[in-house]
C-alpha cells in the first residue's frame, strides 16, 4: 500500500545513499540501504534507486550484500540495462573464498530472472556443480532449474543434464533432491527424471538420510517406478513400511500415495496399505495444527469411499470439541455420518443432537443434515430428535430441520406421515428463502395429509408482492398448483389470485413463464395437468446409507495427498449449507413431460446435438446456476450433488412477447466424473421460427 | 505447550505459552506455495497489508495477495471458513500465528500436508529466533527474516529448516556490524547435522523431562466420551563435545514401544522420535541411543490411547431460572494416589454473558468470576489426591432476555501433578559417554499435566 511521501522519502534516501561520507561509514551505509529495504517491505516504489544499490553491492559486509540482493531481485525486471553491472560483481563473489558467499552470489544471479543474462550466468553455474561445498552445490543445482524456467524453450546442454544425473549421487542428501526436483523441472517435456531400477535403488536406500521434505519429493518421484518383477515389487514394499506408519503425516501420505500407485494391479495389498495407514491418520486428526487436523480428516474421506469400515471401531475419535473450528465439526460430521452402524447409532445421534445447538448456525445445520442423512437407515430415531428440534423455534435450526425432512422424504417415503404432523405451525418461525422453498415443496406434494395446507399456502400467496425469493415464488406456484389438484375446493379461488398476479403484474420473466405455462396447462384439461405436476414423489433409488457398494481405490488415489481432496470439501460444505438444489427435483424428467404439453407436431425443427467440453470447470452447482442465469439460461432440474452421473436440465427462450415464433431450446449438461465434460443440447423450437443457434455451447 | 527452561535448582516449574491460535487484529505472513512438492511463489507477512512476501517461484502474480483478505473475511462472515482459500487457479493456503497470517500460494494442486507442514515450520523457525512471532518481532527483525526466507526454501523447494543449524549462521547479530563473519557452519555438510563440533560447558549436565498430558472429553451424563495421554520426553543438554548417550525406560513402556506386547492394555501409537535416535538400534535391541543436539529438544512424544479414569472428577448442577439467577454447584474429586498433590489447579466453569452481581462460596480455593470470558475461575493451590472439595456461585440474570443464541461451553480443568505419570513410564538410566571421559549427571522429573480437559453439562 503506498503511502504518502513515498516520492519524498525516495528523494532522500537518494541523497544518503550517494553521499560519500555516508558510504565511507559502513554502519550508516548499511543503515540507509536498511531503510530502503524497509521502505520497499512496506510497498513504496524504490525502483528509482536501482543504480545506487547497484553501486552498494560492491563490499565486503556479507548482511550488506544480502540486502542488496533482496533489492535487486525484485526490481530487476524493470531495469534489465542496469542489471547488467550487477554480474560483475556476483561474478566475482562466486570465486570468493568463503562457500556462504559463494552460494549466495549463485543464488541471486539466478533469482534476477532476466533472460538477457543467461549467457553470463551459465558459466558460474557449471562451476558451481562441481564447488567443494555442499551449499553451494545446493544452489547451483538448482539453479539450473530456474535457467530452465526462464527460458523453457531453451535446450539444455546435454551435458548440463548428464552432470545432474550423476549428482544424485552427491554425498549430500540435499544436493541428491535437488537434482531430482531440478531434473523434473528440466526435463518436465519428456516427463521428468528418468527412473530405472539403479536410480530407484538408489533412491530408496538413501530415503533414509533425507529430510522430511527430501523423503516426500523422492517417494513422489518414485510413483513412475513400475517394479520388473513382484519380487521387487514387495523388496519395495518391504523397505518403504517404515515410512507408511511415519509420525510426520506428509511422509505417511507420500508413501501411502506411493504405495497405491505401485500396487494399482492389486487390490488387495492396497487395501492392507490402507489398513495399515489407520492409526497414523488417526493420530494426524489429533494433531496440534488445525489444519493438519483438516487435511487428515479429507483425505480419510477419500479412504472411506473404498473401505466404509475402515474407522467404524474409532467414532469417537470423530467427536467435536467445543472449540474446534467450523470447518473442522463439518468434516467430522460427513465421517461420523459414515461411520453410523447399529451399534453406535444412539450414541452417535446423541452426539450429534448436541452440535445442533451450536452458536455456529452453519455448524447447526451441518449436524441437522448429518441427522437427516443417518436417517435414510434409521428413520425413526432421527425423526424424532428432528422434531424435538422444531420445538426450539429457532429459525436457522427449524429451516434446517425442514429442508432435511424434505430431502429425506425424498429418499424415504415411508416417513412422510411423522413429517406431514411435524410440519404443523412451524411455517411462523421460518425465515429464509431456502426452508420456505422447503415447506412449499412437502405442502404441494403431501399437502393433502397437512391438513392446514390450504391456510398456510393462502398466508403465502397474501405476501406474494413482498416476496422478494425468485425461488419460494416459483415454488408457491407448484406447490398451490399440487394442492388444487388434491383439494380444488380449498384451493381454487386463491390459486385464480396467484395466477393472475404472477401473469398481471410479477416483473420477473421466469415466475411469469412459468404461471403462464400452469395457466395453458391447466387450458389443456385437469388430467393433463395432473400428467405433468404429479411426478415422482420419492427417489428410493438414491440410497441407503449402509451397504452402498465400495468404490475401487483407482477412482480417487490420483487425487490422494494433494490439494483436491481438501477443495472438494469446501464445494460440499458449501452446497449443504447453502440448502441442497433438491427442491428441483419434482420434476423428474422435464424433456418428456414438456413434449407431452406442447404439441409435438408443432415443434418444427427438433435436432440434438452433443458437445463435448474440453474443461471441466471448478465450481458448485450454485455459481454454474447463477451464472447461467445472467444469460437467461434457466435450470428446470438437477441430479443431487457428489452423485455421478450429475445432470443439469437447462432451457432458455426469445424474450420478444408480441414475436410470431419463438425458440424454445432444452439442453442436457451431463458431467460423468473423470471424464470431460459433455454438454448435450436438444433444441426444439415451438411455434415455428429459427432456432438461436448453439446458445450454451460455451458454458 | 510447556516450556521449559530449566534451572540448575532442579525445582519443579512451568509455564503456558500464550495460546497459538488467539484473536486479534488480522495481519499476514502470506507465503507463496510448493506445487507438488514446491513452493512456488513467494512469502507474504501481512498486518491488515502485507508485511513480507517472497516470490520464490515467480510463477503466480504476487498481487494475487490483495485478494485474500477480503475473501478470508467473506468466508469468516458466512462461517465457510476453511484453511484452502481459491481465487480464480490461485490456491491460498493459510494458516494463523497470534495475529499474523501465513500464506501459501500455489496455482497447482500441491501437496496439502506437505504445504502446512512448511508453514508451521517457518511459524517454528521464527519464533526460535524471536521468541514470539508477531507483527512487531517480523518488522524489527526484517533482515532476518529475508535471510531466513532464502534459506529455507530455495525455487519453492524447502531447503535448510533445521532452526539449529539456521541459528549458526544466520544470527540476529548480524545487524551488528562484523564484516566477513561468517563462516560455513560445519553442520551443513556434517554426518551429525543436529550438533557442532567443539561445545563446551564447566559443568557437563543432562535435564530430562518426562512430561505427560490428558485430554479428557466428558458429555453431560457424565460418561466418558474419549480420553488419551499424550506424552514426550524433553531433554536439555549442556555437556560438552560429542557425547554418545543411552537413555533406559522401563520394560513395560519399552515393550508397549515395540509393539511387542499384545496381552497389555497399553498401546502406545504415533510414536516420533528426534531425528538424532538411532531408530535401527532402537528396531534391533530397544536401546535409545542417540548424540543429542545442544540445547533444548524434544527427544521423544507418543500418544496412549486408553481409557484414563479423569484425575480430577467433576460433579457440576448449574440451575438457570430465566429472567431472575443462575445457580451453579460444582464438586471436585482428586482420583489419583493420595500421596500426589494437583498444583494450580483451575476449573473454568461458564456462565451465561448477561449475569451479574456474583457470590461464592468454596470449600477451598479462591472463586473469581471472569466477565469477559463468561466463565467462573476456581483456583486451587494444592488439591491433594482422594479429596473433594466444592464451590457454589450464585448469579443474578436480567430481567430482559438477552436474545442471543449461546452455545453450551464446557467446563474446563486445568491442573499439573509432579512427580506422577499417568502412563507409568520410568527412565532408569542415562548413560552418558564421551571421548574424553567426563563425568556428568542426568537429572529427571516427571510432570502429568491437563492437556484438553473437557466435561460438557447441561445448561
Amino acid at each position: 500500500m503506498p503511502y504518502l511521501g513515498g516520492e519524498e522519502t525516495v528523494r532522500e534516501l537518494r541523497r544518503a545513499l550517494s553521499n560519500p561520507n555516508v558510504q565511507s561509514d559502513q554502519l550508516r551505509y548499511r543503515n540507509t540501504i536498511l531503510k530502503v529495504i524497509r521502505a520497499m517491505s512496506q510497498g513504496v516504489d524504490m525502483s528509482g534507486l536501482f543504480s545506487e544499490m547497484v553501486k552498494a553491492c560492491a563490499t565486503v559486509d556479507v548482511v550488506q550484500k544480502k540486502l542488496v540482493y533482496v533489492f535487486l531481485c525484485s526490481y530487476a525486471a524493470l531495469n534489465p540495462e542496469l542489471s547488467l553491472l550487477v554480474i560483475n560483481t556476483l561474478r566475482k563473489d562466486c570465486q570468493d573464498p568463503n562457500p556462504m558467499v559463494r552460494s549466495l552470489a549463485l543464488r541471486n544471479m539466478t533469482n534476477l530472472r532476466l533472460p538477457s543474462l543467461v549467457e553470463y550466468v551459465e558459466q558460474p553455474l557449471a562451476a558451481g556443480l562441481r564447488d567443494r561445498a555442499a551449499c553451494v552445490r545446493r544452489v547451483a543445482v538448482l539453479g539450473w532449474a530456474k535457467l530452465h524456467n526462464l527460458q523453457a524453450s531453451s535446450e539444455i546442454d546435454a551435458a548440463v543434464v548428464n552432470e545432474l544425473y550423476s549428482l544424485l549421487r552427491d554425498p549430500d542428501p540435499v544436493v541428491m533432491v535437488n537434482c531430482l526436483r531440478a531434473l523434473e523441472e528440466i526435463l518436465k517435456d519428456e516427463g521428468g527424471v528418468a527412473i530405472n531400477k539403479p536410480i530407484t535403488h538408489h533412491l530408496l536406500n538413501r530415503l533414509k538420510e533425507c529430510d522430511i521434505w527430501g523423503q516426500c519429493q523422492v517417494l513422489r518421484v518414485l510413483q513412475r517406478y513400475r517394479p520388473q518383477s513382484e519380487d521387487e515389487l514387495f523388496d519395495i514394499l518391504s523397505l518403504l513400511d517404515a515410512s507408511l506408519v511415519s509420525p510426520h503425516p506428509p511422509i505417511m501420505a507420500a508413501t501411502l500415495s506411493l504405495f497405491l500407485s505401485l500396487c494399482s494391479g492389486q487390490p488387495a495389498v492396497s487395501l492392507a496399505a490402507l489398513e495399515r495407514v489407520r492409526g497414523p491418520l488417526l493420530a494426524a486428526c489429533g494433531s496440534g495444527s488445525r489444519e493438519m487436523r483438516f487435511t487428515a480428516l479429507c483425505h480419510i474421506q477419500l479412504l472411506l469411499r473404498s473401505i466404509p469400515g475402515l474407522m467404524g471401531a474409532h467414532y469417537k475419535r470423530f467427536f467435536c470439541g467445543y472449540a474446534e473450528p467450523a470447518y473442522i465439526k463439518q468434516r467430522k460430521m460427513q465421517v461420523l455420518v459414515e461411520l453410523v452402524n447399529d451399534e453406535n447409532v444412539a450414541m452417535l445421534l446423541d452426539e450429534l443432537k448436541g452440535y445442533c445447538t451450536d452458536v455456529n448456525a452453519e455448524t447447526a445445520q451441518a449436524a441437522i443434515t448429518a441427522i437427516g442423512r443417518i436417517g435414510r437407515s434409521y428413520s425413526d430415531r432421527c425423526l424424532e430428535i428432528l422434531t424435538g428440534l422444531l420445538g426450539l423455534k429457532q429459525d436457522h435450526i427449524t429451516s434446517a430441520v425442514v429442508q432435511t425432512m424434505r430431502d429425506l422424504v425424498w429418499v424415504c417415503p415411508q416417513c412422510s406421515d411423522t413429517v406431514c404432523f411435524a410440519l404443523e405451525g412451524c411455517e411462523e418461525t421460518l425465515q429464509d428463502s431456502q426452508g420456505r422453498q422447503a415447506l412449499l415443496w412437502l405442502l404441494g406434494v403431501y399437502g393433502e395429509r397437512v391438513s392446514s395446507a390450504p391456510y398456510t399456502l393462502e398466508v403465502f400467496i397474501d405476501g406474494v408482492r413482498s416476496e422478494a425469493s425468485l425461488g419460494v415464488k416459483m415454488e408457491l406456484l407448484t406447490a398451490t398448483m399440487r394442492l388444487f389438484l388434491c383439494r380444488p375446493a380449498e384451493t381454487q379461488d386463491m390459486l385464480g389470485r396467484l395466477l393472475h398476479y404472477c401473469i398481471e403484474e410479477e416483473t420477473d420473466m421466469c415466475v411469469r413463464d412459468q404461471a403462464l405455462l400452469y395457466y395453458r396447462l391447466l387450458h389443456c384439461g385437469i388430467e393433463e395437468t395432473r400428467k405433468v405436476l404429479q411426478g415422482r414423489r420419492s427417489d428410493p433409488s438414491l440410497g441407503v446409507l449402509i451397504g452402498r457398494p465400495a468404490e475401487p481405490v483407482s477412482q480417487w488415489a490420483r487425487s490422494f495427498n494433494t490439494l483436491e481432496p481438501l477443495r472438494q470439501g469446501s464445494i460440499e460444505t458449501e452446497s449443504v449449507s447453502r440448502g441442497s438444489p433438491e427442491h428441483t427435483m419434482f420434476d423428474p424428467k422435464p424433456n418428456a413431460d414438456l413434449s407431452n404439453t406442447l404439441d409435438c407436431s408443432r415443434i418444427e425443427k427438433v435436432h440434438s446435438e452433443c458437445v463435448r467440453c474440453p474443461t471441466i470447470p471448478r465450481c458448485s452447482p450454485q455459481s454454474l446456476q447463477a451464472a447461467m442465469q445472467l444469460v437467461n439460461i434457466q435450470t428446470l432440474a438437477f441430479t443431487p450433488p457428489q452423485t455421478l452421473p450429475w445432470r443439469v436440465y437447462l432451457y432458455t427462450h426469445t424474450c420478444l412477447d408480441d414475436a410470431p415464433h419463438s425458440t424454445l431450446i432444452l439442453g442436457e449438461l451431463l458431467y460423468t466424473g473423470e471424464e470431460p465434460q459433455k454438454a448435450e443440447v436438444h433444441k426444439g423450437s415451438a411455434d415455428g421460427g429459427v432456432g438461436a443457434e448453439g446458445i450454451e455451447d460455451d458454458m | 505447550m510447556p516450556n521449559f527452561i530449566n534451572t540448575h535448582s532442579y525445582k519443579y516449574y512451568f509455564n503456558i505459552l500464550s495460546p497459538l491460535f488467539s484473536s486479534g487484529a488480522p495481519k499476514t505472513i502470506q507465503k507463496p506455495l510448493p506445487e507438488d512438492l514446491k513452493v512456488r511463489t513467494g512469502v507474504v507477512i501481512l498486518s491488515a497489508q502485507v508485511l513480507i512476501c517472497r516470490n520464490y517461484k515467480g510463477d503466480v502474480d504476487m498481487a494475487e495477495i490483495d485478494h485474500f483478505m477480503p475473501l478470508l473475511m467473506q468466508h469468516e462472515e458466512e462461517g465457510l471458513l476453511c484453511p484452502v482459500i481459491s481465487h480464480g487457479n490461485v490456491h491460498f493456503m493459510w494458516i494463523k500465528h497470534s495475529n499474523l497470517y501465513l500464506v501459501a500460494m500455489t496455482n497447482k494442486n500441491s501437496n496439502a500436508s506437505l504445504v502446512y507442514s512448511f508453514l508451521y515450520k517457518l511459524v517454528e523457525v521464527f519464533t526460535e529466533y524471536f521468541k514470539e512471532l508477531e507483527e512487531e518481532s517480523i518488522q524489527d527483525n526484517f533482515v532476518v527474516v529475508y535471510e531466513l526466507l532464502d534459506e529455507l526454501m530455495d525455487f519453492g523447494f524447502p531447503q535448510t529448516t533445521d532452526s539449529k543449524i539456521l541459528q549458526e549462521y544466520i544470527t540476529q547479530e548480524g545487524a551488528k556490524l562484523e564484516v566477513a563473519k561468517t563462516k560455513v557452519p560445519t553442520t551443513v555438510t556434517n554426518a551429525v547435522s543436529w550438533r557442532s563440533e567443539g561445545i563446551k560447558y564447566k559443568k557437563n549436565e543432562v535435564f530430562i523431562d518426562v512430561i505427560e498430558s490428558i485430554n479428557v472429553l466428558v458429555n453431560a451424563n457424565g460418561s466418558v466420551m474419549s480420553s488419551d495421554i499424550v506424552g514426550s520426553i524433553k531433554l536439555k543438554t549442556m555437556l560438552s563435545g560429542m557425547p554418545e548417550l543411552r537413555l533406559g525406560l522401563n520394560d513395560r513402556v519399552l515393550f508397549a514401544l515395540t509393539g511387542r506386547d499384545k496381552g497389555k492394555t497399553v498401546v502406545m501409537e504415533d510414536v516420533k522420535f528426534h531425528q538424532c535416535v538411532r531408530l535401527s538400534r532402537f528396531e534391533n535391541d530397544r536401546t535409545i541411543s542417540f548424540i543429542p543436539p545442544d540445547g533444548e529438544s524434544e527427544l521423544m512424544s507418543y500418544r496412549i490411547n486408553t481409557h484414563v479414569k479423569p484425575l480430577i472428577w467433576i460433579e457440576s448442577i448449574i440451575e438457570k431460572f430465566s429472567h431472575s439467577r443462575v445457580e451453579i454447584m460444582v464438586k471436585a474429586k482428586g482420583q489419583f494416589k493420595k500421596q500426589s498433590v494437583a498444583n494450580n489447579v483451575e476449573v473454568r466453569v461458564p456462565v451465561p454473558s448477561d449475569a451479574d452481581s456474583p457470590k461464592f462460596k468454596t470449600s477451598t480455593g479462591n472463586a473469581k468470576y471472569v466477565p469477559e470470558k463468561n466463565l467462573v475461575v476456581w483456583t486451587i493451590k494444592s488439591f491433594p489426591g482422594g479429596k473433594e472439595f466444592l464451590m457454589r456461585a450464585h448469579f443474578g440474570l436480567p430481567s430482559v432476555e438477552n436474545d442471543e443464541l449461546e452455545g453450551k461451553p464446557p467446563i474446563t480443568v486445568k491442573f499439573e501433578i509432579p512427580y506422577f505419570t499417568v502412563s507409568g513410564i520410568q527412565v532408569r538410566y542415562m548413560k552418558i559417554i564421551e571421548k574424553s571421559g567426563y563425568q556428568a549427571l542426568p537429572w529427571v522429573r516427571y510432570i502429568t499435566q491437563s492437556g484438553d480437559y473437557q466435561l460438557r453439562t447441561n445448561v
